[in-house]
């Protein structure tokens, strides 16, 4: 049962991402189409990490309490100060780790 | 020294390598978290080991590993993936004047491999355009692939051994990760926007347990950063209009 589960949801995530390369599709993206889908990868990524700051068990959590808070906020400083992606997240990690371990002293 | 054929290709599946790299190490602990759970829910190992290699899809993954544990109905469980999963809808849209003239086989390679990390590595104008970014397109997707299989056995194997790890915060890595992509992209009004918009709904969809909280925050977000630029293009166009005029009255004065 779990097997043919795990074969249909395969079936699911590759359909979501194959259906609209797809030539036989009938769509055709004109250039006012084209110039709001560039703004998907910013859309979409931003979307995923945000919430995974502020809500934490389904409540929303903005205070120095809150570990995830206080190193996304030196991880976009890095971001936006450096540019590297490796030194973001070393920058975030060692101030994730840092703060939860303070936070629990 | 010449660039011959070879040795381009070389370089650009070398790049796709290396920048694909830190994403590789970054889903790490997510990819040790599925696998451990998968086996600590009593997931046999070929079924934990099926979900990376044909599922391949890390909150697909997480959540349907908890659903199918818990005993939900089938329905529950691929309704949940679909949602989960439609935003790549959105990068299928945004690829497809460049992908769907690919020869089939690369298209569904490409199609397979299509997951956040490699969209997120597609933004430039050209991403997959002619032989040498598609070469590079597979390396970074084929290598992201491999690594998360690599991380979901290393959890199968470990799991047991493991304790439960879904309260340790690993999410953070992936948040930090899309910081690490998102921040330096924002290089003009548009963008900021349509990142403040995403952000800001995202939050409150959440909140409010929306199920399409993703997909309808990024579309509304998108949307958002789509007029700014409308309106940016729009004052431009007035004002060149109004120097225009100034410039032929000038003139016949």
């Amino acid at each position: 049962m779990t097997l043919l589960t795990i074969f249909l949801m395969a079936l699911i995530t590759f359909t979501t991402r194959y259906l609209f390369i797809h030539p036989r599709l009938p769509v055709r993206l004109g250039a006012k189409m084209a110039k709001f889908l560039s703004f998907s990868a910013p859309a979409v990524l931003t979307a995923i990490w945000v919430p995974i700051i502020f809500v934490q068990q389904g409540q929303l959590s903005v205070s120095l309490h809150n570990p995830y808070l206080i190193a996304a906020t030196f991880s976009v400083l890095a971001a936006a100060k450096s540019k590297s992606i490796y030194l973001t997240m070393l920058v975030g990690l060692i101030t994730f780790v840092l703060s939860r371990y303070i936070l629990t002293l | 020294m010449t660039l011959t054929k070879r040795r381009a290709r070389w370089l650009m599946a070398k790049k796709g390598f290396l920048d694909m790299l830190p994403l590789n190490l970054a889903v790490l602990p997510w990819g040790i978290l599925c696998g451990s759970l998968a086996i600590q829910r009593d997931f046999t190992v070929l079924e934990a080991i099926l979900m990376p290699l044909i599922v391949f899809a890390g909150s697909v993954q997480l959540v349907s590993i908890e659903l199918i544990a818990n005993n939900a109905s089938l329905a529950t469980v691929l309704f949940t993936s679909f949602i989960i999963s439609s935003r790549h809808f959105l990068y299928g849209l945004a690829l497809r004047d460049k992908l769907k003239v690919l020869p089939t086989k690369w298209r569904y390679g490409v199609g397979f491999l299509l997951t956040d990390e490699l969209f997120a590595l597609s933004g430039h104008r050209k991403a997959c355009v002619g032989q040498l970014r598609l070469i590079y397109a597979a390396v970074a997707g084929g290598s992201f692939y491999v690594f998360w299989l690599l991380w979901n056995v290393v959890g199968v194997i470990a799991g047991s051994y493991l304790p439960d790890l879904t309260h340790l915060g690993l999410d953070f890595a992936i948040a930090v990760t899309f910081i690490a992509l998102v921040i330096p992209t924002i290089i003009n009004l548009p963008i900021l926007v349509t990142v403040l918009t995403a952000g800001l709904l995202s939050v409150l969809f959440k909140l409010m347990q929306f199920e399409l909280d993703l997909v309808a925050a990024a579309l509304m977000a998108m949307y958002c950063g789509y007029l700014t630029e409308r309106f940016q293009q729009k004052r431009r166009d007035e004002k060149a209009k109004i120097d225009d005029i100034s410039h032929k009255v000038k003139e016949k004065s």
